[in-house]
């Protein structure tokens, strides 16, 4: 598990994220929700160990800040909006890259044997001698899903627990996209991983979370399930607009609809 | 049964190999060793005099030829104290050059980053230049300390103090905008060179002919005294480049992404930076600026086997060596008996080759 107690963040002496208690269980995905500038990816950076926090974060219950980058690697893995190369290298190489600092209990021979598989994963098979700047974005997006896959899906196949980060993983998708990303982390949770995501379409997180953080003004407004949290005053308090908030009977899943002023 | 799972395992195998360029990497590594070597032996049998290399090789290892006339004291001489520490100093600086080139690249994350376009050379240069213009008069207790280390300890400290400020100047929050590294390379290239100029206006006679000479960047001074000075200092450098590879290969994903893969960035920026400072520093010290190689060579490499770091370092070690040899070859013969500066030669090959990095990116590269 994932705990993060009380947990602020300041960058150049202005508070961004303030007081903050969040947790990520094997098993389920928990999405991030609010406005801009809310301060979700910022939170998001200081589990991923790339920001100071004050407060306390523990994974697996072990403290985040006493890890070496590496012995954070072994546990999470973390997939950026869109990834941007300067040098040609080729679909398998990424993805091998995802085996770089070496995972712990790694076997010899995992960076042959691993991006195959990975690959077919994400549904790209036969991709893996492309050039990645050759790629749309949505198969660039597939290709880091395949590398973050590397690092940690085979541990969560062996029963330990380990973490998947999304960070607006589907803001420039076409819905297809979107949803086959999507479906991929809900996989890995099914199979025991946990998925911390920052999302921005509310009905993709209603659909997909298990649990929602809401942020708002970089504190923590509700948490809570999807009929918990998603309810007309909240969401139209937290995102400043006018929204009506519905339901689907038959899966008794929550829906959003804006509305329009005009 | 059997039969189906072995095509399967074969089916597995080519799907593996697809986009994996590491056989044929390792393939290129090897041929360039062989190159490296022809390289050497014919730079070791070619020149102004004839004097017989593989009769000095034999006199060396076995004793003298039955009947040899051909080996007198004057042939010893050119091989061994004329054409032998040249090609060792040759060797040491073209590989040098060519993975410092290739992990400024790696550590700035764009191909057009090299020690000579963005000031690290000039950086280096200035330092150099002030111990020999003032190594006897203000810089004299420094000299007299260091004796022959003062030199390539100028030029490393020159060339360190010019790649901090650059990776200052041009890196914001983990992102490196190349138009800022390339301009703010410029400007500190353009105040090092005006620094040098200073210094050069105040040398004696003496002094400025040593000075226009090596500036231009010659192996024509390589001693073995002079690779006994920088020879460790390359060597050491280059020897802790190939342990940076994985983690360069992991920052052609930003610095972010390197982190959470388990990549210490900071380390790895701050080692590739003393490293590169280091190699370019005492290259620059003995051979003044030899410029492109650091270019040329990875981009060549690039093409042939791909950005693997693990083996465009070495590759580029060999290549580099080579082609610089080569470049030798050229100066030492092409106006023969006189002999054009090492630099001159890579900088024709190498400026034309620069335009056709960037014509052909053109519209790639995100300036």
């Amino acid at each position: 598990m994932i705990e993060a107690r009380d947990v602020s963040v300041a960058i150049g002496g202005k508070r961004i994220v303030a007081n903050v208690d969040f947790e990520a269980r094997p098993g389920e995905i928990a999405a991030i929700v609010g406005p801009n500038g809310s301060g979700k990816t910022t939170f998001l950076r200081a589990l991923s160990g790339d920001l100071g926090y004050s407060g306390e974060v523990t994974v697996n219950g072990r403290n985040l800040s006493a890890m070496k980058p590496i012995e954070a690697a072994t546990l999470r893995a973390v997939l950026p909006q869109a990834t941007t190369l300067s040098f040609p290298f080729t679909v398998r190489e990424i993805v091998r890259l995802g085996l770089v600092g070496g995972r712990s209990g790694a076997l010899p021979g995992e960076d042959q044997r691993l991006p195959a598989p990975a690959l077919a994963r994400v549904d790209l098979e036969g991709f893996a001698g492309r050039f990645y700047q050759e790629l749309s974005g949505g198969e660039q997006q597939r290709v880091q899903l395949a590398r973050v896959l590397c690092q940690v899906w085979e541990p969560v196949l062996d029963g330990k627990p380990r973490y998947l980060f999304l960070d607006e993983p589907v803001s420039s998708l076409d819905i297809k996209h979107q949803l086959i990303i999507m479906d991929i982390a809900c996989d890995f949770a099914r199979r025991g991983g946990g998925v911390v995501a920052i999302l921005h379409d509310l009905n993709l997180t209603a659909m997909y979370a298990d649990r929602i953080f809401v942020m708002h003004r970089g504190r923590l407004a509700a948490t809570g399930s999807p009929q918990q949290v998603l309810s007309d005053e909240l969401i139209e308090k937290v995102f400043d607009c006018r929204l009506k908030v519905g339901v689907l009977p038959a899966a008794n899943m929550p829906f959003v609809l804006p509305q329009s002023v005009c | 049964m059997a039969d189906h799972s072995i095509a399967g395992a074969a089916g597995i195998m080519a799907t593996a190999a697809e986009g994996d360029r590491s056989r044929r990497a390792r393939l290129v590594v090897v041929l360039l060793c062989v190159g490296l070597t022809i390289a050497v032996l014919l730079s070791l049998t070619s020149g102004a005099s004839d004097a017989s290399a593989i009769g000095v090789m034999h006199d060396w290892l076995f004793g003298a030829l039955p009947g040899d006339a051909a080996l007198s004291a004057r042939d010893r001489l050119i091989i061994h104290d004329i054409r032998l520490p040249r090609i060792i100093m040759g060797v040491l600086i073209g590989a040098s050059l060519a993975v410092s080139g290739a992990v400024m690249q790696g550590l700035f994350r764009n191909p057009l980053a090299d020690p000579g376009l963005i000031g690290v050379s000039a950086g280096s240069s200035l330092g150099a230049v002030a111990v020999i213009v003032l190594g006897s008069t203000m810089l004299a207790p420094l000299t007299t300390a260091l004796g022959t280390l003062a030199l390539p300890l100028a030029a490393f400290c020159g060339g360190l103090a010019t790649t901090l400020l650059l990776y200052q100047v041009a890196t914001r929050q983990g992102q490196t905008s190349v138009a800022t590294m390339l301009l703010a390379g410029i400007a500190l290239a353009a105040l090092a060179m005006a620094l040098t100029g200073i210094l050069i206006f105040m040398a004696d006679d003496r002094q400025l002919r040593d000075l226009t000479f090596w500036q231009l960047g010659s192996l024509g001074g390589a001693t073995w005294q002079k690779i006994g000075s920088v020879g460790p200092v390359i060597v050491l450098a280059l020897a802790a480049m190939p342990f940076l590879a994985r983690g360069l290969n992991a920052l052609a994903l930003g610095e972010a992404t390197a982190g959470h893969l388990g990549i210490p960035v900071q380390r790895l920026k701050y080692t590739a930076i003393v490293g590169v400072s280091a190699a370019v520093g005492a290259s620059v010290a003995v051979s003044g600026g030899i410029g492109f190689v650091g270019i040329v060579v990875p981009h060549l490499l690039r093409l042939l086997i791909g950005p693997d770091n693990r083996y465009l370092l070495p590759a580029s070690a060999l290549l580099g060596a080579a082609l610089l040899l080569l470049a030798d070859a050229v100066a030492r013969t092409i106006v023969a008996p006189a002999e054009l500066p090492i630099g001159i030669v890579t900088a024709v090959a190498g400026a034309p080759f620069f335009l056709w990095i960037l014509l052909r990116k053109r519209g790639v590269i995100d300036l």
